[in-house]
């Protein structure tokens, strides 16, 4: 669904590139995370794949369109959901969808139903500048649904939400990607990157550093432990075992058989903790 | 359609926003003041003071002279105040002057000490020779000064001065057309600065608010081209535009217009100065930052005024001043038996001008929307 080779992007005009070599490929109906602090070259990237920026060096294909000479048409078949809201403040989240609906050439979904699938129902006929912050990102996320998009680009979807509601995000996307939907998500939320990405892209300074799957991530970078906590003579104990040598694999049997547990959890590394060991850097 | 879409939405949103309404509220203050406060004509006669000290033979000489040139022949008894003191005058109005005949020498220094105006004292000397004795004021230029002579050493200078007016050549401003009366000749400017020079500001206004706002994003991301957005701004602008126009022309001017150019006219010039507007915003990032530009085309754009309103002064440089253009075809709109030739012409001049620019601004956005 979208092909990326050497891509590069100076806003200098020079060798001080913003985008530094970057290339992947995302399949259809993969959920891909673009991970990276503020600055990495994530929006930038983002930006040269929807058309909003141009192409400078490199090769780009977006939902079969080359994106050096980009055609309208490929619009019909992506959905961009902004970071910054940016709607429209002097017509109702009604007349907002009901607008955008009408710049696609194919069917779109019916207005009313994204509003209810976002939660905003009952405040449709409000005019958008009167919005609480969260409300205006959950109508811009709305939006970008409006023409059943192929390819969904997703800028920090549930960035400003309360958990309910970041929660019912998360299960849009699900839902959409369920049904063949493929979704490009920048953010710099691990958390969310790890539950929705089937693949994520950490990118440091414009350069990819690493790409792969959350769990096999997981299992290359983090700690093969289980934790355990239990009590011998009503003191609680907290110890360590691999779950890969054999010896402490006994152990872990036989403290299991022998004592009342408390606790007990594989020690599984983050997706914040690998991208630190990997790249060197914090996620802010 | 989609075009369509762009259009009647932005139509929506401007008539939710208050600068709209300002601008149809300035244009009925505009009204207001051409109505109650512009003359129908600038009264630019000159007042002349004079005290007649000669021989009553040669006092009545003067009187039949300024009754001849009197607009109705006679004179008029009338008070007059100099120096917070009343005094009796006869009053004698001419197409070019209003002249107060005073009664005595101490009227004639209250007006020429107290008042600060020019008076003239006419007596004869002791060689029975009229002589006229001016108290000018110190502000009379040296050419005045120098008429005056040439005017009373009639003998040294009047053969010269006549064989040099007769061979002037004199061109009529007026072929044609009826000149226009002076509130009339004002309405150009009105329509050139409110109607098509204002929408170079307001386009700029309303694209770096939306910019502010990621408008112009959210619409770059759909399948409606930018130039659709672009030129549905441009479109409410005109139609605005066109509004305030005719709320300033039609109580004024009535069917005397040629209102089918008046509004070619508009849609062509607007469209030319919306996309100048275009073009300019599209380097910036924010009004602040776009001001000095701005500021440096309201400068230019104003010079044509001068011209406009002291047509001797008409250098070429000037005429290629596009708001020059837009005072004189407003002008030739508005006038009877205007010249709609030149009309048509600058209209299509602005279309295509108009055109090249929207292109290259279109262009331009298309590369700096994330800016």
């Amino acid at each position: 669904m979208i092909k990326v080779k050497n891509l590069y992007h100076s806003y200098s005009n020079d060798e001080n590139y913003a985008v530094d070599d970057v290339s992947f490929e995302i399949s259809k109906g993969e959920i891909f995370g673009f991970l990276g602090p503020s600055g990495a070259g994530k929006s930038t990237t983002q930006n040269i794949l929807t058309g909003l920026l141009q192409l400078q060096k490199g090769e780009v294909e977006v939902a079969g369109y080359d994106v050096k000479h980009i055609k309208n048409k490929m619009f019909n078949k992506i959905g961009m959901s902004f970071e910054q809201s940016n709607v429209y403040n002097k017509m109702s989240g009604l007349e907002n969808l009901e607008f955008y609906g009408k710049l696609f050439d194919v069917d779109t979904r019916n207005p009313m139903e994204l509003i209810k699938m976002v939660g905003l129902d009952g405040k449709e006929n409000i005019k958008a500048g009167k919005y609480s912050k969260g409300m205006k990102h959950r109508l811009t996320f709305a939006r970008s649904m409006i023409n059943n998009p192929e390819l969904w680009f997703l800028d920090e979807p549930t960035t400003g939400l309360d958990p309910a509601i970041a929660s019912n995000i998360k299960d849009i996307i699900k839902e959409e990607n369920n049904k063949g939907v493929t979704i490009f998500l920048t953010t710099h939320n691990m958390y969310i990157a790890d539950e929705l990405c089937d693949r994520v892209a950490f990118i440091v300074d414009g350069k990819i550093r690493l790409i792969d799957s959350p769990k096999e991530l997981k299992l290359k970078y983090g700690e093969k432990l289980v934790e355990v906590e239990y009590l011998r003579e009503g003191k609680p104990i907290k110890e360590s075992y691999s779950t890969v040598v054999e010896e402490e694999k006994n152990q872990l049997i036989k403290v299991i058989k022998e004592n009342n547990i408390q606790t007990m959890h594989t020690k599984e590394a983050t997706l914040e903790e690998i991208f630190i060991k990997v790249t060197g850097r914090g996620l802010v | 359609m989609k075009l369509w879409y762009s259009f009647t939405k932005e139509l929506i949103l401007s008539s939710k926003s208050w600068y709209f309404y300002i601008e149809l509220g300035m244009a009925i203050i505009l009204l207001l003041v051409l109505l109650f406060v512009v003359p129908e004509d600038f009264d630019s006669k000159s007042e002349e003071y004079m005290y007649l000290d000669v021989p009553q033979v040669v006092k009545d000489r003067y009187r039949d002279n300024l009754k001849d040139e009197d607009l109705d022949e006679e004179s008029q008894m009338v008070e007059v105040e100099a120096d917070k003191r009343t005094f009796q005058a006869e009053f004698y109005e001419t197409d070019e002057s209003e002249i107060y005949i005073l009664d005595n020498m101490e009227a004639l220094n209250a007006f020429s000490s107290g008042e600060r105006v020019p008076t003239v004292h006419v007596r004869v000397n002791e060689e029975n020779q009229i002589v006229h004795t001016y108290y000018l004021q110190g502000y009379e230029t040296q050419k005045l000064k120098n008429l005056l002579l040439v005017f009373h050493n009639r003998k040294a200078g009047y053969d010269v001065i006549e064989d040099y007016s007769d061979n002037i050549p004199v061109r009529s401003l007026y072929q044609n057309i009826e000149p226009l009366s002076d509130r009339e000749n004002v309405i150009p400017v009105f329509l050139t600065f409110n109607g098509s020079l204002m929408s170079l500001f307001i386009i700029a206004a309303y694209i770096f608010l939306d910019k502010s706002e990621g408008i112009i994003k959210a619409y770059a991301v759909t399948a409606s081209s930018v130039w659709h957005y672009l030129l549905s701004k441009i479109g409410v602008i005109i139609v605005t535009s066109i509004a305030t126009s005719l709320i300033i022309t039609i109580p004024i001017m009535g069917l005397q217009p040629n209102y089918f150019a008046m509004l070619l006219f508009i849609i062509t010039s607007g469209f030319f100065a919306a996309s100048l507007g275009l073009y300019i915003t599209s380097f910036y990032k924010d009004i602040i930052q776009a001001f000095g530009v701005l500021y440096i085309v309201i400068v230019i754009m104003i010079m044509p005024n001068i011209s406009y309103f002291t047509p001797s002064w008409d250098p070429d440089w000037i005429k290629i001043i596009p708001s020059y253009v837009m005072l004189q075809s407003f002008k030739e709109i508005i006038s009877i038996n205007g010249n709609i030739a030149y009309v048509l012409v600058a209209s299509l001049g602005f279309a295509v001008l108009g055109l090249d620019i929207f292109i290259l601004a279109n262009h331009r956005f298309k590369k700096t929307l994330t800016l």
